[in-house]
């Protein structure tokens, strides 16, 4: 109908490209360095050593660095992705298990994917919608992370190895890797 | 008069599919998600022109961006879902005051609107243009039936939801909001206020206009009819303030909006904003033994959060280090407590507007900008 032509677009969203190129997949971890980037919420460093110890053990995985993120609800300064990029093969970052961290965490993982770098951002399962949200306002919708079961922040050691344990297929997917 | 059938119903066919054409037009915005539920009000170029014809800015100008969501609001957008949210032209000098501060705010542009805390944009409007563009001060302030403070409150919101992409389940995963979302826009009742308004508290002079932003949580009523002592009201005031449901850091904030029934009681036996200020600073304390029922004594290493002291993760507050440990105040400052006057001059019914408040606690938990209309 040609009224509605006459109607402005108020999101000024229509200028905006999208790129939702991801960077290349290693066939293999063997050796690769591993950058764990920890957005600071309760049990987030947990889960990330134990992937990287899954990923060391099973797959020949190399050295894995800790990164702290300074604030979670907004994404990663720029001198501290330029040193992950720098230092990192490959880069898991966790977990976006609030409304503004999981949209930062997902936001981190397509600018670490935009530097060369293949990255998974873990959100929790409650925060997809959020996750999927801030895919599609950077210009990459679609963009594939992991949704780890709700809730993170009050499990037991035990509990966040078993969340580790069964995010694996899911991290090697996403990671390109063969199993 | 007597009117055939036929004649009724001439006319009114053809109406009839205007009024369609309209609803249908309606629902275009519906079906884009370019609206906060209610029903919003077309635009087209032409009719955007009348609201940038308000001020004296290029339409182009960025007014609030938020870095990480890639998005920026220009003169242009902010008039758009102004003129959407059904201000009429002479109110966009307000909006756009209140989107610069806004954007002086720390907790917007760090996407405080994506949190599960689910807190909304709260203005409060001083200085003539309150009386220019009728916007409501005295009864119901809160309430609706005012286009003024509705449309200029929404059209905040509206701007939110469709420029930064901030829809409710997506990009806000505010856990259950507050009605303040659909809009909130206040103006002070300077006219029955025994004291300077809000805005001369900001250095500004009484004769300018200026919008006031606060990012709020919960609007609490304060029923106090019964006294006209101030320390028995200020006590009623304290109650509310100290709750600790208000804590998720160590500290919490509030705009009390006073009716002027309750501004009378404290002028009228010699206090200032300031003596109430400091009188509610002193007394917003609990003993700690209340903190520890609720769980709440300690902080978080990580988060700064409050939480118990039995938590693996719990570090000593700062009222522990203090002389006095078991008395733990819930106010970083006296200027935590922001004093005005609004409603109606008919009872003694109050309000507490809880002002959001993260560790460290701001001196000064709000932003202004003066309103400019073009001369």
């Amino acid at each position: 109908m040609a009224l509605h032509e006459l109607l402005l677009d108020p999101t000024g969203m229509e200028e905006h490209a999208t790129d939702s190129t991801l960077s290349p997949r290693p066939v293999s971890l063997k050796g690769l360095t591993i950058g764990l980037l920890d957005n600071t919420k309760p049990n987030a460093t947990m889960l990330l050593e134990e992937i990287a110890k899954e990923l060391q053990e099973h797959y020949g995985a190399g050295e894995a660095h800790m990164y702290t993120k300074d604030y979670f609800g907004t994404p990663v300064k720029e001198s501290l992705l330029d040193q992950i990029v720098d230092e990192c093969d490959v880069v898991i970052t966790a977990v976006g298990d609030c409304g503004s961290c999981s949209a930062a965490t997902v936001a981190d993982g397509i600018m670490l994917e935009r530097a060369g770098v293949p990255t998974v951002s873990i959100t929790s399962d409650s925060f997809l919608m959020s996750g999927q949200a801030m895919a599609t306002v950077q210009g990459f919708p679609g963009f594939d992370f992991y949704a780890v079961q709700h809730p993170m922040a009050s499990l037991s050691a035990e509990e966040v190895r078993e969340r580790a344990l069964t995010a694996m297929p899911e991290v090697l997917r996403i990671l390109g890797v063969e199993g | 008069m007597t009117t055939t059938l036929e004649e009724a119903k001439m006319p009114g066919v053809e109406t009839e599919a205007e009024v369609d054409q309209l609803r249908e037009v309606l629902e275009h915005y519906w079906e884009h998600e370019w609206t906060d539920g209610l029903p919003v009000v077309p635009v087209t170029e032409g009719y955007l022109a009348t609201f940038l014809a308000t001020v004296d800015r290029d339409p182009e100008e960025v007014l609030f961006t938020i870095t990480h969501l890639n998005r920026h609001l220009t003169v242009r957008l902010a008039a758009i879902n102004a003129a959407m949210a059904g201000c009429r032209p002479e109110y966009f000098p307000v909006v756009v005051a209140a989107w610069e501060a806004i954007a002086k705010e720390p907790h917007p542009a760090r996407g405080i609107w994506q949190s599960t805390t689910g807190t909304a944009p709260f203005l409060v409007v001083n200085g003539p243009i309150r009386n220019e563009i009728e916007l409501n001060s005295q009864g119901n302030i809160f309430g609706s039936g005012f286009r003024a403070n509705a449309t200029i409150g929404r059209a905040i919101r509206l701007g939110l939801i469709n420029v930064f992409g901030l829809h409710p389940h997506k990009l806000d995963q505010a856990t259950q909001g507050t009605p303040a979302k659909y809009s909130a826009c206040i103006a002070e009742n300077e006219e029955q206020s025994p004291w300077a308004p809000l805005h001369t508290d900001h250095g500004f002079n009484a004769s300018d206009s200026v919008v006031t932003a606060y990012v709020i949580r919960s609007v609490m009523h304060i029923e106090a009819r019964h006294t006209m002592d101030p320390e028995q009201l200020a006590m009623d005031f304290v109650d509310s303030i100290r709750r600790t449901g208000s804590l998720i850091h160590e500290y919490t904030s509030a705009l009390l909006v006073l009716v002027p029934e309750h501004a009378e009681v404290f002028a009228s036996a010699g206090w200032s904003k300031d003596d109430l200020r400091n009188f509610i600073f002193e007394h917003a304390t609990r003993p700690r033994s209340e903190l520890v029922a609720v769980g709440k004594d300690a902080l978080s290493h990580k988060t700064r959060w409050r939480l118990a002291s039995s938590h693996p993760d719990s570090m000593p507050d700062t009222a522990a280090a203090s002389e006095d440990p078991d008395t733990v105040r819930v106010l970083s400052h006296p200027t935590s407590i922001q004093i005005m006057v609004a409603g109606a001059n008919n009872a003694g019914v109050s309000a507490v507007v809880e002002v959001f408040t993260l560790n460290p606690p701001r001196e000064h938990p709000f932003s202004y900008s003066k309103i400019e209309a073009r001369k």
